[in-house]
């Protein structure tokens, strides 16, 4: 049984209906990658797991609970961390504060892991009493994703990681993300980036208008011709 | 071509920003120059300069500390909030009624007492009513004037900004236009019209400086010393505890403070609380330190904490007492070439638009509480 099981999900904003009937799951410990053309609802489905956007039909199950339409700051207790694409820092706070703001619901700032954040990305160490708004757009990442794991989650959700990124840090982001997965926590992956993901990846969805088109092993989907021709650029 | 019409515009505008500067520092260096050619000649007298300039920083103190509120829920729930004024004369009935019922414990009835004697059956004269006399009456006026206007707050926000608070700025400031009336008129109703008399005069230290003294009162020291604690206080709170990173945060980006796990709600609450607390507070200094309260002080006040909180940069506290002193002081050194009276008002407004014409986004910048 899958951790985290996505079934039949109709949702959107508002009025505007974006997935029909959406399927996922994640496996503990597993790396998933969803891929798609623009509007395939590859970040709405993510954020219809986070409870961000408008429920319409559907279930949405994590580690055997109902989750569905339950709100943010309720499935943050959960234990999935989610990291939007863009504004995902705080830019007025220092790094150190910022990491701090992401175990805001527990009583104490949680040592441990904010320990294992500055080992997963070392310059956040270093850097800790700089304001994140003074800092590079990979560096600021590295906050995003670092504040989203100081609740040790089990399943973390990453909008387009590598969106916006100068071409040799893109490669170092996937090597965070890789190292974040062999650490134990399961993956959810938006990206844009599609060969460099399904490359990486345990399993690959391909989205198209709002409903699943693909679903198998990265490499499986890597080598489909189908797939190469429609949504790799051959 | 556009590059051509872009290089012209970015000139064109150089240089009218430059003889805007070049205007504002040669006025600023006329009277300066004006100023110091007067002390040294003896026009001016230097102790009238001396307490101009120390006025200023108390009445700077008062609207700074008003402002931190004004520009904290200015920040985090991104509204400009017209009914601020009506807390600070809220929050001073609130705690001079307080301490009328202290001081006068016996003296009057408690009626009159707790509405600060609206028909002047008593007054402050009468009740002896000073920080040295009766100190514990006025130093628990000053914990009510906070505690109960924060209460008083969240509850306006409960019942008139709540609601509509996902509807955006504009309905969230015109509401708060009408509970300033709203507010302003219940206060009539219940304390009634009258300008009344708050305090027996206090001892005061003179200083001689060379022409003249500069006297400093035991409510001028009370004045200072509660306000600059309350504003150390605020910056200990954002800058040290969890809640203010989180209200720091909050004032960031909001939707990320969401999805962060941040009780938006709860941290909306706390600046409401603190707002209007130290919104109270002040205006309880306010009538310490001029002696009198009437029902409308706190909205004539606002207009400068306005052009304070602008001038400062809206959302910084740190601009919003660097603003409040910069007014406080702008405003009373102007009474050397003014009339004074209401025409230092117009200093107040004179200084915020020229800082604003060569700073526009205030002299702390950017939309930050910290």
């Amino acid at each position: 049984m899958a951790m985290l099981d996505v079934r039949d999900l109709d949702a959107g904003y508002g009025d505007l209906q974006i997935l029909h009937g959406v399927d996922l799951e994640v496996a503990e410990d597993e790396y998933v990658v969803i891929v798609g053309p623009n509007g395939a609802g590859k970040s709405t489905a993510m954020k219809s797991v986070f409870g961000l956007t408008t429920y319409m039909g559907g279930t949405v199950e994590f580690k055997g609970g109902d989750i569905t339409g339950r709100s943010p700051d309720e499935i943050i207790h959960e234990g999935i961390g989610y990291v939007p694409q863009n504004d995902n820092v705080f830019p007025s706070l220092t790094v150190r504060e910022n990491l701090e703001m992401g175990a805001y619901i527990l009583d104490e700032v949680p040592e441990a892991a904010l320990e294992s954040v500055y080992d997963q990305f070392p310059v956040l160490r270093d850097r800790q009493d700089q304001k994140v708004g003074s800092m590079s757009g990979g560096q600021q990442q590295m906050v995003a994703m670092g504040r989203a794991l100081m609740l040790d989650p089990d399943l973390l959700l990453l909008d387009e990681p590598s969106a916006g990124l100068a071409p040799d840090l893109v490669d170092e982001m996937f090597d965070h993300v890789d190292a974040i997965n062999a650490s134990g926590t399961a993956v959810l992956v938006v990206e844009q980036n599609a060969k460099e993901a399904l490359h990486r990846c345990d399993r690959g969805y391909v989205l198209v208008q709002g409903s699943n088109r693909y679903e198998d092993a990265g490499e499986v989907l890597l080598n489909d011709d189908e797939v190469r021709q429609q949504f790799l650029g051959g | 071509m556009s590059t051509v019409d872009e290089a012209v515009n970015r000139g064109r505008n150089l240089s009218s920003e430059q003889f805007l500067l070049l205007v504002v520092g040669i006025g600023a260096v006329a009277l300066l120059g004006d100023l110091i050619l007067g002390l040294a000649s003896g026009t001016y007298s230097i102790s009238r300069v001396a307490r101009y300039v120390t006025e200023g920083i108390l009445y700077g103190l008062i609207i700074g500390l008003a402002g931190i509120g004004l520009s904290m829920t200015y920040s985090i729930l991104n509204f400009a909030n017209f009914a601020h004024g009506d807390y600070v004369t809220t929050g001073a009935f609130f705690g001079w009624g307080v301490t009328y019922l202290v001081a006068g414990w016996g003296v009057a009835s408690v009626g009159p007492l707790v509405l600060v004697a609206p028909q002047r059956e008593v007054s402050g004269a009468q009740l002896d009513v000073a920080i040295t006399a009766t100190p514990i009456a006025v130093l628990a006026g000053l914990l009510v004037a906070g505690v109960a206007t924060a209460l008083f707050v969240l509850l306006i926000d409960r019942l008139a900004f709540k609601p509509v608070r996902g509807s955006g700025g504009i309905p969230l400031l015109i509401t708060s236009v009408g509970v300033a009336f709203a507010l302003r008129y219940v206060l009539v109703f219940v304390y009634s019209s009258s300008t009344r008399g708050t305090t027996a005069s206090v001892p005061s230290v003179d200083f001689l400086l060379v022409d003249g003294y500069v006297s400093i009162g035991a409510h001028d020291a009370t004045l200072i010393v509660a306000a600059v604690a309350l504003m150390l206080g605020v910056h200990f709170l954002l800058q040290r505890t969890k809640l203010g990173k989180a209200m720091r945060a909050m004032s960031d980006n909001r939707d990320l403070a969401l999805v962060t796990g941040i009780p938006t709600e709860r941290v909306i609450r706390w600046t409401w609380m603190i707002g209007g607390g130290l919104a109270g507070t002040a205006g309880y200094l306010m009538v310490l330190w001029t002696g009198t309260i009437d029902w409308q002080f706190g909205w004539l006040l606002l207009l400068l904490i306005f052009a304070a909180v602008i001038l400062g940069g809206i959302g910084s506290i740190y601009g919003a007492i660097f603003g409040g002193l910069v007014i406080g002081v702008g405003m009373h050194m102007s009474m050397i070439w003014l009339p004074g009276g209401d025409f230092t008002t117009i200093t107040a407004f004179l200084l915020m638009i020229l800082v604003l014409l060569i700073r526009p986004s205030g002299l702390f910048g950017g939309k930050t509480t910290a």
